[in-house]
C-alpha cells in the first residue's frame, strides 16, 4: 500500500472497470484511497470476488453498479438512487467506450449513431447526473478517456474519432460551465493502448499506430491510469478543460 | 412559513419579481428569468425543497404554475 495515498477518502465512480484502462485505473484508485463506485455492464460473481480482494486489501470501499452504455433507462435507474441519498462523489472517470474502424462508404449512419451512443451521449448523460452531485458539495473533477483518433484524423475511423472529437469539445465546453461551481473537467487523449480493443485491430492499422508514435510501442494501461490519478487527485487542482496526450509523442 | 409562501419567495427573491406577477409567470417573460436565472432558479428551489429535480423535468419548467406541477412529483404540495 502506498505510503502517500492521493486520493484517500475520495469518492470516485468509474465507469468500465471490468477491463482494460478502467480495470487498471480502479486498481490505482483503489491503492490511492479512494473508495469506489465500479461500473460495468453485467453482473460477474468472478468480477465481483475480485472487487472484494482489491477493496479489503486496500481498505477501501469498492461497490459495484450494472448498466449498459447503450440504454439510457438502465444508466438513469442505476445512478438515481446515488441521488437521492445525496451520495458524495469527488471523481467520475467516464471510461467505457467501443472501438470502431471501418471506412466512411462501409460505415452505416446508424452504426455512427450507436457508437455516438456509447461513446458520448452516455458519457454525456452520467456526467450530467453526477455533477448534480459535484454541484451541490462545490467540488468535483471529471475524467474522460477521449483518444488522439479525436484529435488526429486517420483514414477508417470516421465513428470512433469524431464521437471522440465530440468528447472533448464537450471537455472543453463543461469546464467553463462547471468551472464555477469548482468542478474540474479533463480529457486524456491516449496514443493505442495495449489492451483487447487494440488486439482486435488489423496489423496493418495497429503497425501504422504503432510507428507514428516516437516511441515506438503502444501505451501500457498504467501510463494512462497514471494520468488519470493526477487528474482526480488535488495535484492537479487548477487544471481545468484540458486534453493530455498519453500518446509516447507523435 | 407554508411550502406555498415558500415557493414564491424563491421567485420573488431569486427572480426579482413582485408576488402579482407569479400567475402569469413564464420563462423568459422577465430578464431575470433568461437561461442563467432558471440554473439558478432550479438549484433554489432544489435547496428550498431539498429535491433534485430531473434534467426533463428542469426542462419542463417553464412557468411560475407548471413548476408546481413539477414539484407535486416530488412530494412537495404546494
Amino acid at each position: 500500500m502506498s505510503s502517500c495515498r492521493l486520493l484517500e477518502n475520495k469518492v470516485a465512480l468509474i465507469t468500465g472497470v471490468n477491463r482494460g484502462i478502467g480495470q487498471t485505473i480502479m486498481e490505482l484508485f483503489a491503492q490511492n484511497g479512494a473508495n469506489i463506485w465500479a461500473c460495468y455492464r453485467t453482473l460477474d460473481i468472478d468480477f465481483e470476488a475480485k472487487l472484494k480482494s482489491l477493496a479489503t486489501n486496500n481498505k477501501v470501499s469498492i461497490k459495484s453498479l450494472h448498466f449498459d452504455l447503450a440504454n439510457e433507462q438502465q444508466i438513469k435507474d442505476s445512478l438515481r438512487p446515488l441521488l437521492k441519498n445525496r451520495d458524495r462523489i469527488d471523481i467520475l472517470v467516464n471510461n467505457a467506450g467501443v472501438a470502431h474502424g471501418s471506412f466512411f462508404q462501409m460505415t452505416s449512419i446508424q452504426q455512427i449513431r450507436d457508437i455516438f451512443n456509447i461513446n458520448f451521449f452516455s458519457q454525456l448523460l452520467i456526467t450530467q447526473l453526477v455533477t448534480k452531485l459535484m454541484k451541490k458539495q462545490q467540488s468535483g473533477s471529471v475524467i474522460n478517456l477521449a483518444s488522439i483518433a479525436g484529435i488526429d484524423p486517420e483514414e477508417g475511423f470516421i465513428a470512433y474519432g469524431s464521437s471522440k472529437a465530440a468528447l472533448i469539445y464537450a471537455t472543453k465546453t463543461l469546464a467553463m460551465e462547471l468551472g464555477p461551481d469548482n468542478i474540474r473537467v479533463n480529457a486524456i487523449a491516449p496514443g493505442l493502448t495495449d489492451t483487447s480493443m487494440a488486439r482486435q485491430m488489423e496489423v496493418k492499422a495497429k503497425e501504422r499506430m504503432i510507428n507514428q508514435s516516437s516511441m515506438k510501442r503502444l501505451a501500457t494501461p498504467d501510463e494512462i491510469a497514471k494520468v488519470t490519478l493526477f487528474l482526480a487527485s488535488d495535484n492537479a487542482q487548477f487544471i481545468n478543460g484540458q486534453v493530455i496526450r498519453v500518446d509516447g509523442g507523435m | 412559513m407554508d411550502t406555498i409562501q415558500k415557493y414564491k419567495e424563491v421567485f420573488i427573491n431569486h427572480l426579482q419579481v413582485t408576488e402579482d406577477q407569479l400567475s402569469t409567470l413564464t420563462y423568459q417573460s422577465v430578464s431575470t428569468w433568461d437561461s442563467v436565472g432558471h440554473m439558478g432558479l432550479m438549484a433554489n428551489l432544489e435547496d428550498a425543497f431539498d429535491i433534485m429535480l430531473d434534467t426533463d423535468d428542469i426542462i419542463d419548467f417553464s412557468s411560475y404554475v407548471k413548476g408546481k406541477e413539477i414539484l407535486a412529483k416530488y412530494d412537495v404540495k404546494l
